[in-house]
């Protein structure tokens, strides 16, 4: 319970420095919605030019996006020490924490809010609210989708940061890791076949992180759904092995930022 | 009135600085290799994408759409070369944005060297790094996947065009960055580059694919000039449409130098005045 309203408080906090500057944070925010808005205006310029691409069409795609949206956004803001935890890691930011009683990790993902964030969050929740025709089943089940890959994609990302405990090079490695995953998310599923199917259900797991939460929403049944959550939850208990095992390997000093 | 030959030197000094941050950029790109290679990697992912996904589209051939258009071999090889020159493009614009808003700037103006000059030569020798690297990643992806290689004629086009093209899209983000003079940051400015270097530059669909009008618009703006013409010329090449898109490019890059170099002037009166 502690751990928890710690990371709520300094995620409150974090929150509200990203306000500060007003001006700054109206721009992004806006500017990531319009960016937003863009790109689904574009898939839908393809739809109406191609119809469709491997059975996927503009309203599958459009929960696709609403969910990566979202899960991003929601991630980004509330989440948002995850973006350069490996740097945090190398400049031996959590020295000052481990001297205190609170969770490391959930502090190290707390500690910033990046403003942008929100217009992903707005312009997620405004398409799955369209998408979802408003139907609270429907609804439920976005929601659900969101919630099982925001876990995918922080354990995920916190997998990729941890990587910093054994390598001094793992700061942009980890960035450029997140940026392949959320890259491949961005796709509809069917397009990958064969190995670059193992590759997103593995080393980049966009597997889990959308294509499963999205194949839930698209046709729920129980087998979807236990694929959506044993893989977020797979992943879940994988990052906190690796983080747990790499604080260890900080904490003896073997770290390249111990 | 300084005479002639002053002239000339100054100039010939001005060049010789300019080669040198050139050389620097490219030097400290190769030393570091392992980002040279992380992104070629990334390269590569995205064109394991990408194809993946137009190889997908092409595959149906649905009747009465746009993918009875699209080229036998499909994209591929037209993906590879839009990313080849977006991906060789170093990130100037936050360059530009870190020295604006951290006030790093200012000990550059007391130098003899215009700042903006110097940054751009030492930014296109980190650019040339990228794109050998990702030039011969891209080959080389080329052989292993099978793909039908493009004619001679064809290669040695997109590699001119491709090469002017990545200059030009140095400009284009040089022009985001220094709206960093008025915004602090660029990012917002950055998203509408992007977008539009993605729909009218054709990194989402080769321009030839587009509605009349919109091919018209995109054709004869800066960006398809910035990408659009080097990778229209591995789909159907020309020497005629070699020869016209090398003297858009030449136009536009005058264009978009200028540019660059009023708004700079503006930029740094609003500095030098009020401050960001």
């Amino acid at each position: 319970m502690g751990a928890i309203t710690t990371y709520a408080a300094q995620s409150l906090a974090a929150v509200r420095a990203s306000f500060a500057d007003r001006t700054n944070f109206v721009l992004q925010m806006a500017g990531m919605a319009v960016n937003n808005g863009f790109w689904l205006v574009l898939w839908f310029l393809f739809f109406a030019g191609f119809g469709q691409v491997g059975g996927w069409r503009l309203g599958d795609v459009a929960r696709m996006l609403g969910i990566i949206y979202t899960l991003f956004g929601t991630a980004t803001v509330f989440f948002g020490g995850y973006r350069d935890m490996a740097g945090a890691i190398l400049r031996g930011d959590i020295d000052a924490l481990l001297t205190q009683p609170k969770p490391v990790l959930a502090r190290l993902l707390a500690r910033e809010s990046i403003p942008s964030a929100w217009g992903d969050l707005v312009t997620g929740l405004t398409i799955l609210i369209f998408s979802s025709r408003l139907d609270a089943g429907s609804a439920a089940l976005a929601l659900a989708a969101v919630a099982i890959g925001l876990t995918a994609w922080l354990s995920t990302c916190v997998i990729f940061a941890s990587l910093a405990f054994w390598f001094s090079g793992a700061r942009t490695l980890s960035r450029d890791l997140m940026d392949f995953t959320l890259m491949i998310s961005a796709y509809p599923a069917s397009i990958y076949t064969g190995w670059t199917k193992v590759l997103a259900f593995t080393v980049l797991p966009a597997g889990f992180v959308s294509m499963a939460p999205v194949s839930l929403v698209r046709n729920p049944s129980p087998q979807a759904a236990a694929i959506a959550i044993g893989g977020a939850a797979g992943y879940a208990v994988l990052a906190l092995v690796v983080f747990h095992l790499g604080l260890k390997r900080y904490r003896r000093g073997a770290a390249p930022g111990g | 009135m300084r005479s002639t030959p002053s002239f000339i030197s100054d100039r010939a000094a001005d060049f010789a600085a300019m080669a040198a941050a050139y050389r620097a950029g490219l030097a400290s790109a190769l030393a570091a290799w392992p980002v040279l290679l992380g992104r070629a990697i990334f390269y590569g992912v995205c064109l394991m994408v990408l194809v993946s996904f137009w190889d997908k589209v092409a595959a149906a051939r649905l009747a009465g759409t746009l993918a009875t258009r699209l080229p036998p071999g499909g994209l591929g090889v037209y993906i590879g070369v839009t990313e080849w020159i977006t991906l060789s493009i170093p990130a100037v614009q936050l360059r530009l944005e870190d020295d604006i808003r951290s006030g790093a700037l200012e000990p550059h103006l007391l130098r003899p060297k215009p700042y903006l000059v110097q940054l751009l030569a030492g930014e296109a020798g980190a650019m040339s790094a990228r794109l050998a690297m990702l030039g011969a990643a891209g080959l080389m992806l080329l052989v292993v996947t099978g793909r039908a290689m493009p004619a001679p004629f064809a290669l040695i086009s997109a590699g001119v065009l491709g090469v002017v093209g990545a200059t030009m899209g140095l400009l284009l983000y040089t022009l985001v960055g220094l709206t960093a003079f008025w915004l602090r940051r660029v990012l917002p400015a950055l998203l509408i580059m992007q977008k539009l270097i993605f729909i009218l530059g054709g990194l989402f669909a080769p321009i030839s694919l587009y509605p009349g009008w919109l091919q018209t618009l995109a054709a004869a703006s800066p960006f398809a000039a910035h990408l659009g013409f080097a990778g229209e010329a591995v789909l159907a090449p020309s020497l005629e449409d070699f020869g016209r898109a090398l003297a858009a490019q030449v136009v536009w890059f005058v264009v978009l130098g200028s540019a660059a170099a009023l708004i700079w002037r503006a930029g740094l009166a609003k500095l030098l005045k009020t401050g960001i």
